[in-house]
C-alpha cells in the first residue's frame, strides 16, 4: 500500500514538486535582487530556504529516504534561529539610520 | 612541570580579565614571578645539565590517527632560553607599572599569552605544539603594538605580523613535507615527534632534498632572528612597540630563530648545511657591518638599540654555523646575554622616554647630572652590550669569533668558515663602541639639553624609583654573573651541544683528516 | 683546497732561547697574591657604596689610597718570594673542552719577575698619584669625588689583570678594562663636550688596537691550540708545531700583537687619542696616560717576545714605527703652548723610543725606559697638575712665568726640574741610562736601517731636552707674570673655591693662585726622588751576567722577555745574522768607538746642546724666540714647518677625511638603501603585488548588498552549468 502510494506519487507528481520548488526560488532570487527593502529582502530569502526544503522534501518522499525529511527540520530550525537574528539586525540598522534602504549600507566597498 | 609552565600563564590571563582593572598587574605580576618560581624549580630538579637528555617531559594524545601526539620537554639548551623567558617576563611587566595606563587588563592579558606561547616554543618536542606557538607569539605581540605602541603603530604591527608570518608559512610547508616524506618511508605511519623526524631528515633525505629544507627553514626562521635582507620589519616594530614589548621582542622573540636555526636547521640538515654555511655566514656578516653602520647615523635612541640587534644576532648566527663546540656554546650564550642587556637598553630608554616623551638624540642630551643612577645602569649595559670583558656579553662574542676564526679547512678545527669570515667580523666590535658610545656621549654625557615641557613628573622622581631600580639590578647582576661564570651556561649545556655536533662529525671530519694527511706528509 | 703547506719552523727556533716557565701550582703558599687584584675591587665596591650613600667627605679617596698601598706592599712582599715564576688558579673562567681540543682561559695568575717589575710602579705610583688626587680632587667632595676614586680603583683592578694574568684572555680583559677606565676618566668632566669626544675617541681609537689583539689571540690559539702563557713558551722553545692557514699564522701574529701595542701604547698611526686625553683629570694623566696604562703595549711585547723573534721582520717594524714616533711627536711638542699636552706629545715620543729598544732587541732598555720614565713623567704631569690647580686651570705657558720665585710654589718648580732633567736626558740622571741603552744598541744591532735610525733617535733626544727644558724655562724661571685660567670645571666646582674666586677670577687683579698643600708637595717631592734614584739599578750588576743594570735586568732576564738582553748568553744580537757569538765583538760602531761608551758623550752633549738652546730662547732672551717665530713664519719656503707642526701635521684631519667621513658616508648610503631599496622596493613591493591583484576584482566590492547577490547567483549559475556540461562530457565519453 505505501509503495503503491510511494510509486504513484513518483509518477504523477515529482516533477510538479520541483517545478514548485524552482518557482519560489527563482521569485525569491528575483526579489532579492530587486527590492531595496531590508525587510522585503530577508523575507525573499526566506522564500529561497523554503523552496529548498520542498525540493528536499519532494527527494525524501520520491528516494523513500528520510535524510531529506530530516534535512527540512533542520532547515527550518536554523530559519528561525537565523530570522530572529536577522530582524534583530534590521532592527539595530533602522535605529542608526531610520531607514531600511539597502544602498544605504556601503561600508564595506573599497 | 612542562604543562604547569605553559598552563600557569594561561590561566593567569584568566586572572586578569576576570580580576579589577586596578588589580591586573599585580595579578600578571605574581603571575610571572610563580612562573618564575616553577621554572627555576624544574631547573633545580631538571637532570639533564651537562648531558644530551630530555626532561620535564609529557605527552597528551589529540589527534593519534595523524601522529599528533602533543609531547613536551626540555634540554638543557632548552631550559636556558625558558629561564631567560620566565626571567624577563616579570621583569617586563613590572617595568610597565607606569608607562601603560589604559585597557590594562587587556595589555597584562597579552603579555602572559604571550609568555604561555613562548614558553611552549621552547618546550614543544613535536612539530605541532612548536609551530602552532611560534605562530601564536606573534598575536599577542601584534596587540601589543597596534594598541600601546608609538605613533606608527598601526604600521609597524601589521608589517610585523604579516612579514614573520609569511616567512614561517613556507617553514610550516617543509614541515608538512618532511612529514609526509617521513610517512612515506615509514609505511604511511604518521609522526610529528620531532626526533622522529630529525633522524628522517638525516638519513632518508639526499642532499638536494636537504638543501630545500634549509632553505625552508632558513627563511622563516631567518625572518624571525633576523638576518640581513629580512630585517627590516624589526627596527620598525622595535620602535614602535612599548618598551615592555621591545624588550620581550629583543629578549625573547628573536630567540626564536635563532632557537628554531639550532633544534631544526643544524641537527636535520648537516649535508646541506656544510654546503651554505660560508653563504649564511656571509649574510650574518653583512648584518653585523651594515646593521652597525645604520645604527652609527641614527638620531632615533630606539632605532639604533633595534639595528643594534640586527647587528648582535649577527654573531650568533656566525657562532652557529661555524659548527663546533665554542660557536654553539658562544651562540646559546649570546642569545641569553643579548636578551639580558639589550631588553636593559630598552628598558633605560624606555625610562627616559617616560620622563622626556622623546627619543631623539638631539633633543635630549646630557642627562647625567640629572639622573645619575639611571646614567650609571646606562653606561653599564653599553659596556655589556660593547662587550667589555668581565661582562656577559664579551664572552658569547669572543666564544663566537673564535670559533669562526679556528673553524675552517686550513684550520685547526674542522669546519668551513675560516679566520677572514671572523676578521671581517670583528670589525663589528669597533663598529658597535662607535655608535654606542656616539649614543652615550650625546643622551648621558655632555651640556645637557631637555625638550620643552618636560620632564614629566607627575608620576616619576627625577632620576630613577626603586621599582625601576629593581627591574634593573636584577639584569645588572646577571650581566656579570654571566661575565665571570660562564661556564654555568657552557658546562649546563656542553653535551647537547655535542650531541647536536656528533651528525656533522663524518662529515666535516673527512676534510679534518684530509688536512691533517697534509700536515703529516708534509712534514720533513 | 685542502692542501695546507706545512711548513715546521724548527729552523727558526734556535732564534728563540730558553724561556723560564712557570710551573703549575696549586696548593700554593702565595695565595694571598689574588689579593693584589682584590684589593682594587674591594675599593671599588667601598666606592660604590659611599656613593649609594651620598658620602660627603673625602672618605672614598682614603678607601683607595688605603686598599692600593695593600696591593703595593702585596707586590712588593710577591717580588721578594722565593719560588717565581708561577701560577696561581683564583677561579675558572672560560674553560671548555671536547672530543679533540680544549679551550681554556681561566682568571689565573702569572706571576714572574716581569709580572712583579711592572706591578710594582703601577701599584706604588697608583698609590701616590691617589693621594695626591685626594687633595686635587677637593672642590668636588660629594660631588665627582668618589666616581673618580671608583675610576681609579677599576684601572688599577683591569692594570692588574693585564699584567698579571696567566693567559691572553686575562690580558684581554685588562686590556679592555684599563680601556674602559681610562674612558671613565678621560670622560671625568662629562658636561664639557671636548672631554666627552676625547674619552669617546680613546676608546674607540683603543678599540682598532684591540682588535688587532682579539686576532691574534684568535690566531694564537687556532696555531697552538692554547692561550696560556706557559704552554705556549713551552711549545715555542720545542718547535713542535706547525703552521696552519698555508704557512702565514705564525708570522702575522706578532704584527697583529704590533697593531693592539700600538693602540694602546699610542704609536704611529694610533697615537692620536692620547693628547685628547688631557682632558681628563691630571692625575690621571699622570697615572693612566703616563706612568702605566701606556706602557702596556710595552709589556704585551715583551710578554710575547718569542713570537715576535720567530718573524724579525716584525721587530725591524717596531723599531722603525717607535722611531718614527718618537720623532714626530717631538717635532709636534716643540710647537704646543698648552703644557699637558707637550707632556702628551713626550710621552708619546718617549714610548716611541721604547719602543725602538724593543725592535732593537734590547728589552732590557725599553723595560728599564719604562720604569724610571714612569716616574720622572708622573712627576712633570703632577707639576702641571698643580700648576693647573692653583691657576684656575692656566695652562698656557706663555700666561705663566717665573713660578720659582713664588711663595708656596718652589717645591712645584724644582720638583719639575727634576723630572725636566731627567726626561731630557742630563748625564747621571735616570733618564740618561735608560735612555742610552736603548740608543745605543741601535747601532749595535743590525737590521735595515737601523744605523740612520739610531742618528734620528739622537736627533729626538736633542728635541727632548729642548722642549723640556722650554716648558720649565717659561714656566718655572723668568720674571714672576701669571694669568688665571678661566676655570675650566667651573660649574663642578665652584662653590668649594676661595670666597673672593667667583667674583672675579677672571680678572688679573683680584686672582691669588692657590698653592699646593701637603698631599700634593708630599707626593711630589717622593716621586722625584722615586725618579732620581731610578738611576740607581743601573749601576748595580745583575746576578746572572754581571753586567750593568742591576735588579731590572735580572727581572727582564726572568721572563719570557729575557732574549733581549746584552750579555745575555742567549742574545741574538742579529736576527738576520746568526753567525753572531762572542758577546759585542761584531757589534756596530758609532764613530769608531763601542757604540755604549759613546753614547755617553754624544747623548750628554746632544742634551746639553738642547737644554742650552732652551734657555737661550725661553729665558735668557725671550725675544729671539719670538723673532724665530716670526722669521719661519714670514719665509715661505719655510713657513710650512712651524704651521704644520702647531697643527699637529693635521693628522688628525686626515683621518677624519680618509676614515671617519667615509664610514659616515657609508652609514648614511646605507640607511639609504635599508629604507628605500631592501624596505621600500623589496618588502613594500612585494606586498604590493596582492594589493595589485586586488585591485581587479575591487568593482565587485562595490559595498551594495544587491549587487554582491547578482555576483553570487551568476557564479552559481556558473558552477550549475559546468558541472552540468561536465557531466555531460564524462557520460558521453563513458558511454562511446
Amino acid at each position: 500500500m505505501m509503495l503503491q502510494l510511494a510509486s504513484t506519487f513518483s509518477q504523477l507528481s515529482l516533477s510538479q514538486y520541483l517545478v514548485l520548488s524552482s518557482l519560489l526560488f527563482v521569485i525569491g532570487l528575483v526579489g532579492f535582487l530587486t527590492r531595496r527593502n531590508l525587510i522585503v529582502m530577508f523575507l525573499c530569502t526566506e522564500l529561497m530556504f523554503q523552496a529548498a526544503a520542498i525540493a528536499f522534501v519532494a527527494f525524501g518522499r520520491y528516494w523513500f529516504d528520510f535524510s531529506g525529511q530530516v534535512f527540512v527540520i533542520f532547515i527550518l530550525t536554523v530559519a528561525a534561529a537565523e530570522a530572529a537574528l536577522a530582524l534583530a539586525l534590521v532592527v539595530l540598522l533602522y535605529r542608526r539610520r531610520s531607514t531600511l534602504n539597502a544602498d544605504d549600507w556601503m561600508e564595506l566597498c573599497e | 612541570m612542562s604543562w604547569l609552565l605553559i598552563l600557569l600563564p594561561l590561566a593567569g590571563v584568566v586572572a586578569v580579565v576576570l580580576s579589577p582593572a586596578r588589580m591586573a598587574k599585580i595579578v600578571a605580576m605574581l603571575t610571572t614571578l610563580v612562573v618564575f618560581g616553577v621554572s627555576i624549580a624544574a631547573a633545580v630538579g631538571f637532570d639533564g645539565w651537562g648531558k644530551g637528555t630530555w626532561g620535564l617531559t609529557g605527552s597528551f594524545d589529540w589527534l593519534s590517527r595523524y601522529g599528533i601526539e602533543i609531547q613536551v620537554g626540555a634540554d638543557s639548551v632548552s631550559l636556558v632560553l625558558v629561564l631567560l623567558t620566565t626571567f624577563l617576563m616579570p621583569l617586563a611587566v613590572l617595568g610597565s607599572f607606569t608607562s601603560v595606563r589604559e585597557r590594562l587588563r587587556e595589555y597584562y592579558g597579552w603579555l602572559l599569552g604571550l609568555e604561555a606561547a613562548m614558553l611552549g616554543v621552547f618546550l614543544a618536542k613535536d612539530l605541532v605544539l612548536f609551530y602552532v606557538c611560534f605562530e601564536f607569539t606573534l598575536v599577542p605581540m601584534f596587540f601589543i603594538i597596534a594598541i600601546y605602541g608609538g605613533a606608527n603603530r598601526a604600521k609597524a604591527s601589521v608589517k610585523f605580523m604579516i612579514y614573520t608570518f609569511t616567512g614561517s608559512l613556507i617553514t610550516l610547508a617543509a614541515f608538512l613535507w618532511l612529514a609526509w616524506s617521513a610517512s612515506q618511508a615509514a609505511d604511511g605511519a604518521w609522526t610529528f615527534s620531532i626526533a622522529a623526524l630529525t633522524e628522517h631528515a638525516v638519513s632518508g633525505l639526499d642532499a638536494t632534498q636537504q638543501g630545500w629544507l634549509l632553505l625552508a627553514l632558513l627563511i622563516g626562521f631567518g625572518v624571525k632572528v633576523p638576518i640581513f635582507p629580512v630585517h627590516t620589519w624589526l627596527p620598525l616594530a622595535h620602535t614602535e612597540a612599548p618598551t615592555a614589548g621591545s624588550v620581550i621582542l629583543a629578549g625573547v622573540l628573536l630567540k626564536l630563530g635563532t632557537y628554531g636555526l639550532y633544534r631544526f636547521m643544524l641537527p636535520m640538515c648537516p649535508e646541506a648545511v656544510v654546503t651554505w654555511a660560508p653563504l649564511i655566514a656571509v649574510l650574518a656578516i653583512i648584518g653585523i657591518l651594515y646593521g652597525a653602520l645604520i645604527c652609527w647615523v641614527q638620531t632615533d635612541v630606539k632605532k639604533l638599540v633595534a639595528y643594534s640587534s640586527v647587528s648582535h644576532l649577527g654573531f650568533c648566527i656566525l657562532g652557529l654555523f661555524a659548527l663546533n663546540p665554542m660557536g654553539l656554546e658562544g651562540s646559546i650564550l649570546y642569545m641569553v646575554n643579548h636578551g639580558l642587556s639589550t631588553g636593559a637598553l630598552f628598558f633605560l630608554i624606555g625610562m627616559m622616554y617616560e620622563r622626556y616623551h622623546t627619543r631623539d638624540m638631539n633633543a635630549v642630551g646630557g642627562l647625567a647630572g640629572r639622573m645619575p643612577i639611571w646614567a650609571c645602569f646606562m653606561v653599564f649595559f653599553v659596556l655589556a652590550s660593547v662587550g667589555l670583558p668581565g661582562l656577559n656579553g664579551f664572552v658569547s662574542e669572543f666564544l663566537c669569533l673564535i670559533a669562526a676564526f679556528a673553524a675552517g679547512d686550513m684550520g685547526a678545527y674542522p669546519g668551513v668558515l675560516g679566520p677572514w669570515y671572523a676578521a671581517i667580523a670583528a670589525l663589528g666590535m669597533i663598529f658597535a663602541a662607535m655608535y654606542l658610545l656616539i649614543m652615550v656621549g650625546r643622551i648621558v654625557f655632555g651640556p645637557e639639553k631637555l625638550p620643552p615641557g618636560t620632564p614629566d613628573e607627575e608620576l616619576l622622581p627625577q632620576d630613577l624609583s626603586v621599582r625601576e631600580i629593581t627591574v634593573l639590578v636584577p639584569l645588572a647582576v646577571f650581566c656579570i654573573v654571566l661575565g665571570v661564570q660562564p661556564w654555568i651556561v657552557i658546562d649546563g649545556t656542553s653535551a647537547a651541544v655535542a650531541d647536536t655536533l656528533a651528525v656533522y662529525e663524518p662529515i666535516l671530519g673527512q676534510a679534518k683528516s684530509a688536512v691533517q694527511g697534509a700536515l703529516v706528509g708534509g712534514a720533513p | 683546497m685542502m692542501t695546507s703547506t706545512a711548513i715546521r719552523i724548527a729552523e727558526l727556533v734556535p732564534a728563540v732561547p730558553p724561556v723560564p716557565v712557570a710551573e703549575v701550582v696549586e696548593a700554593t703558599s702565595h695565595w694571598w697574591a689574588g689579593f693584589i687584584l682584590w684589593f682594587p675591587l674591594i675599593s671599588l665596591v667601598l666606592c660604590g657604596l659611599c656613593a649609594a650613600f651620598r658620602v660627603r667627605s673625602k672618605l672614598p679617596a682614603w678607601i683607595t689610597i688605603g686598599s692600593l698601598a695593600c696591593s703595593f706592599v702585596l707586590t712588593i712582599l710577591l717580588g721578594n718570594a722565593e719560588d717565581v715564576p708561577e701560577r696561581i688558579l683564583l677561579f675558572e673562567w672560560i674553560s671548555m673542552e671536547w672530543l679533540g681540543g680544549s679551550f681554556v682561559a681561566n682568571f689565573a695568575l702569572y706571576i714572574d719577575s716581569l709580572t712583579i717589575l711592572w706591578m710594582s710602579f703601577v701599584t706604588g705610583l697608583g698609590t701616590l698619584i691617589a693621594l695626591y688626587a685626594s687633595e686635587y680632587m677637593e672642590p668636588d667632595v660629594g660631588k665627582g669625588y668618589t666616581r673618580f676614586f671608583s675610576g681609579v680603583s677599576i684601572f688599577l683592578f683591569a692594570m692588574g689583570c693585564l699584567v698579571m694574568g696567566d693567559n691572553l684572555l686575562m690580558l684581554y680583559l685588562g686590556w679592555e678594562g684599563v680601556g674602559f677606565a681610562s674612558y671613565w676618566l678621560i670622560g671625568y668632566y662629562y658636561r664639557r663636550p671636548e672631554a666627552v669626544a676625547a674619552a669617546k675617541k680613546a676608546f674607540i681609537v683603543n678599540r682598532i688596537g684591540d682588535l688587532g689583539l682579539a686576532l691574534a689571540v684568535y690566531l694564537i690559539w687556532a696555531t697552538f691550540g692554547t692561550v696560556q702563557y706557559n704552554e705556549l713558551m713551552t711549545i715555542i722553545q720545542s718547535g713542535d708545531f706547525s703552521e696552519v692557514y698555508e704557512g702565514w699564522s705564525v708570522k702575522a701574529i706578532p704584527y697583529l700583537l704590533m697593531l693592539a701595542a700600538f693602540g694602546k701604547s699610542a704609536q704611529l698611526p694610533l697615537y692620536v687619542w692620547l693628547p685628547d686625553a688631557m682632558e681628563g683629570p691630571t692625575p690621571v694623566s699622570a697615572l693612566i696616560h703616563a706612568a702605566t696604562m701606556v706602557t702596556a703595549g710595552i709589556y704585551l711585547i715583551a710578554r710575547m717576545y718569542p713570537f715576535f723573534l720567530l718573524e724579525p721582520a716584525s721587530l725591524h717594524l717596531v723599531a722603525w714605527v717607535g722611531g718614527l714616533t718618537a720623532l714626530l711627536a717631538a717635532t709636534i711638542g716643540m710647537a704646543q703652548y698648552d703644557i699637558k699636552r707637550i707632556f702628551a706629545y713626550s710621552t708619546v715620543s718617549q714610548l716611541g723610543f721604547m719602543f725602538l729598544g724593543l725592535g732593537v732587541l734590547t728589552t732590557y732598555g725599553a723595560a728599564y725606559h719604562v720604569f724610571t720614565h714612569a716616574f720622572f713623567k708622573a712627576v712633570l704631569f703632577l707639576t702641571a697638575g698643580a700648576v693647573m690647580h692653583g691657576f684656575a686651570g692656566q695652562l698656557d705657558l706663555r700666561k705663566l712665568s717665573g713660578l720659582r720665585r713664588m711663595k708656596g710654589w718652589r717645591i712645584v718648580a724644582w720638583t719639575m726640574f727634576v723630572g725636566c732633567i731627567c726626561l731630557a736626558g742630563f748625564p747621571f740622571t735616570s733618564g740618561y741610562f735608560s735612555k742610552d741603552a736603548i740608543l745605543a744598541e741601535a747601532f749595535v744591532t743590525q737590521g735595515p736601517g737601523f744605523q740612520v735610525l739610531g742618528w734620528l733617535a739622537i736627533f729626538t733626544a736633542f728635541l727632548t731636552a729642548y722642549y723640556t727644558f722650554r716648558v720649565w724655562c717659561r714656566v718655572c724661571a723668568g720674571p714672576v707674570h701669571y694669568e688665571p685660567g678661566d676655570e675650566l670645571h667651573d660649574d663642578d666646582h665652584h662653590d668649594d673655591h676661595h670666597d673672593d674666586h667667583h667674583d672675579d677670577h677672571h680678572g688679573e687683579h683680584g686672582f691669588h693662585p692657590h698653592a699646593p698643600r701637603f698631599a700634593i708637595n708630599f707626593v711630589l717631592v717622593v716621586i722625584s726622588v722615586g725618579a732620581l734614584l731610578a738611576a740607581v739599578p743601573y749601576f748595580m750588576p745583575n746576578e746572572v751576567e754581571g753586567i750593568k743594570g742591576g735588579w731590572v735586568a735580572d727581572m727582564v732576564h726572568g721572563s719570557s722577555a729575557a732574549s733581549g738582553i746584552p750579555g745575555h748568553p742567549d742574545h741574538p744580537g742579529s736576527l738576520s745574522d746568526s753567525a753572531h757569538g762572542d758577546g759585542h765583538a761584531h757589534h756596530g760602531t758609532i764613530l769608531g768607538m763601542d757604540p755604549h761608551s759613546a753614547m755617553y758623550y754624544i747623548s750628554g752633549v746632544v742634551g746639553g746642546v738642547g737644554l742650552l738652546l732652551a734657555f737661550w730662547l725661553h729665558l735668557w732672551r725671550r725675544q729671539d724666540a719670538d723673532r724665530l717665530r716670526s722669521w719661519l713664519l714670514s719665509r715661505a719656503w719655510i713657513r710650512w714647518l712651524p704651521v704644520a707642526m702647531e697643527n699637529k701635521w693635521y693628522v688628525d684631519e686626515v683621518y677624519h677625511a680618509l676614515v671617519r667621513a667615509p664610514l659616515w658616508l657609508l652609514g648614511h648610503v646605507f640607511h639609504a638603501f635599508d629604507r628605500y631599496i631592501v624596505d621600500g622596493l623589496l618588502v613594500d613591493g612585494t606586498s604590493r603585488l596582492p594589493r595589485l591583484l586586488g585591485r581587479w576584482f575591487q568593482p565587485l566590492q562595490n559595498g551594495l548588498l544587491q549587487s554582491y547577490a547578482v555576483t553570487m547567483a551568476g557564479g552559481a549559475v556558473l558552477i550549475v552549468l559546468m558541472m552540468v556540461l561536465m557531466m555531460q562530457f564524462f557520460q558521453g565519453g563513458a558511454v562511446q
